[in-house]
């Protein structure tokens, strides 16, 4: 199903613009749910509900001083915040909303591309979008944010391999690493007879995966840098750590960065583990598939703005005892099951 | 085709220049930044080849955790304290560039000889094709034919882990017990003079006999939190008794 690439460039110009907008509405989200934990009312007084106040921040942001400190490494204090906002908004690219859809006549793919190593793709990124942290704490010549990236590169380097670990018993299930495949495998149906009533399920890998469905979203929770993992920032030790010293638009990009990586991941956990498009009606009408995979994000992002509400921030070396003496053999533990049980499916090993 | 031909000296020119970058800029920060860009574009041209796999294997090992580690301490350098240009011990001097000229004449001898071309293996396009792909093709043969030196290869890695952490071990339990449970640097609150494990423990009194206590924070601790700060608890409302 090859399409024209320009066809591609609009789809994914579309993608970018979507995400951007989400992002904006994502933080009128966090506000209201976070301002209805904590028994407020939250941001209304810029249009109705508070509905406009994102693009007066966003005003407010780029009208700002864009201040640089005197002995920063200036360069790399220019394109630091660039690096997370790119490496962010390119992880959209492999996850797919939907199939092949006819617009105007022409077939029209609902995804950007689909890479057979998709899902590495995705880590892949990921993994660069913490160089815009260090870099920025580095580059501020500032102590408190030189300890924020230095927090930040421990705590990604150690929860990336408990996230990329956690996907592995997809992997062998699903016998791919392309995000389409593993997504469409889910959209059959398992029948169980349980003697006279049969059970029918989606063949969604939270079912076969719910250790690491959680797994998964703590690492992914923390490579975010979210609370109760947003260590690099905290603002009682060190000041906003990493961008104490960033202002104006250099700041509102790792605030986008920050935001779109956690839309990302968001998509990226349905996709892999609800399913993605998958739902009721979805395979009749494809409107109706992406609200699906919507309505699994937005429950994912409300998970988010619910541990920040609730969770305190851990300290730092309990941070790192979970990623390595919980979480990491945790998950060994679940790949070496799902191997066996494979194996013994396939008929390979018997006793 | 033409495409092609313009992504693959786009990535290679901009690969060649940030390898020339690293070896050249003083600040070895700046130096792991190349670094960083030259494997990127590495893995792009992997890409370009119909290698995804390794591509995505290069960014996540050396760009997405090697280079992360590295920059950890790299960050600590103070670049106002590096060493002058052409510094450094006589030795490095001369057998640096000595062994970067042994290792050019090695790569323009292959690549003048074809070498690098060798024989043609059986990983056809139309084999990888039929395997369902190049990541499927590399774990086909990676777990059957090469399984020994992939074995072989992840067991040195082990015995390197086990021994950063051996190396990484504080002599005294104690010590590291006490620098967990505070979160501070190692020796900067408690302060503990060298002495074998089996030493007796050291009291307060020896310290302040040394004068070591003076010269580092008390540590408190106490159970109820008001009791310190001499704040009753709001709840219970019996602030005034305290």
């Amino acid at each position: 199903m090859d399409q024209p690439i320009w066809l591609t460039f609009i789809v994914a110009f579309i993608f970018m613009n979507v995400l951007l907008v989400g992002m904006a509405y994502m933080t009128w989200y966090e506000r209201k749910v976070l301002a209805a934990m904590q028994d407020r009312v939250g941001p209304n007084r810029t249009g109705p509900k508070g509905l406009l106040q994102p693009i007066a921040d966003g005003i407010k942001l780029l009208g700002k001083e864009d201040l640089i400190p005197a002995h920063a490494d200036k360069v790399v204090f220019y394109f630091a915040p660039l690096v997370v906002f790119v490496v962010a908004i390119t992880r959209v690219a492999v996850i797919p909303f939907g199939n092949t859809i006819t617009v105007f006549g022409h077939p029209v793919n609902l995804w950007v591309t689909d890479l057979n190593v998709g899902a590495l793709f995705l880590l892949a990124f990921g993994s660069l979008g913490v160089y815009g942290i260090i870099l920025g704490g580095y580059a501020s010549a500032n102590r408190y944010s030189l300890l924020g990236g230095l927090r930040s590169a421990a705590q990604v380097v150690s929860y990336e391999i408990v996230l990329g670990l956690s996907l592995v018993g997809i992997f062998l299930l699903s016998s791919s690493l392309s995000i389409r495949t593993i997504m469409e495998q889910q959209t059959r149906d398992l029948v169980f007879a349980l003697g006279p009533l049969t059970l029918t399920l989606p063949n969604w890998f939270i079912l076969s995966q719910p250790l690491a469905f959680v797994i998964f979203f703590l690492a992914a929770v923390a490579e975010t840098n979210r609370a109760p993992f947003d260590l690099p920032e905290a603002e009682t030790e060190l000041v906003s750590g990493f961008h104490t010293e960033y202002s104006a638009f250099r700041f509102s990009f790792y605030f986008l960065g920050e935001y779109i990586n956690m839309i990302v991941v968001s998509l990226f956990a349905a996709t892999l583990f609800l399913g993605g498009i998958d739902g009721p009606g979805a395979d009749r009408f494809w409107g109706l598939g992406i609200l699906w995979l919507l309505l699994k994000v937005v429950l994912f992002l409300f998970f988010y703005i619910w541990l920040r509400a609730t969770l305190p921030r851990f300290r730092y070396d309990q941070l790192m005892g979970i990623a390595w003496k919980v979480l990491l053999p945790l998950v060994l533990v679940n790949i070496m099951i799902t191997a066996l049980i494979r194996l013994i499916g396939n008929g390979q090993l018997s006793f | 085709m033409a495409w092609n031909a313009l992504f693959f000296y786009l990535l290679g020119i901009i690969s060649v220049l940030a390898a020339i970058g690293m070896v050249t800029v003083r600040n070895p920060v700046h130096s792991a930044i190349f670094l960083v860009l030259t494997l990127f574009n590495t893995a792009g041209i992997f890409v370009m080849l119909g290698a995804e796999f390794l591509a995505a294997a290069q960014v996540i090992v050396y760009a997405g955790a090697v280079l992360v580690l590295m920059l950890f301490f790299l960050m600590l350098i103070d670049p106002q304290k590096l060493p002058e240009r052409g510094g450094g011990h006589p030795v490095q001097r001369i057998v640096g560039p000595l062994l970067g000229v042994i290792l050019f004449l090695e790569v323009a001898a292959a690549i003048a000889n074809r070498a690098i071309s060798g024989t043609t293996g059986n990983a056809t396009p139309e084999n990888i094709l039929f395997v369902g792909g190049s990541t499927q093709a590399l774990g086909n043969v990676l777990f059957t034919q090469y399984l020994l030196p992939f074995e072989v290869v992840s067991l040195v890695l082990l015995i390197g882990v086990v021994g950063a952490i051996v190396l990484a071990l504080p002599e005294r339990l104690g010590e590291r017990l006490a620098t967990i449970s505070l979160g501070h640097p190692r020796g900067t609150d408690l302060a503990l003079p060298e002495g074998p494990a089996t030493a007796a423990p050291i009291t307060r009194a020896d310290q302040q006999a040394t004068g070591e206590l003076e010269a580092t924070r008390e540590i408190i601790l106490v159970r109820d939190p008001d009791l310190y700060t001499g704040v009753g608890s709001r709840k219970s409302g019996d602030a005034g008794q305290r």
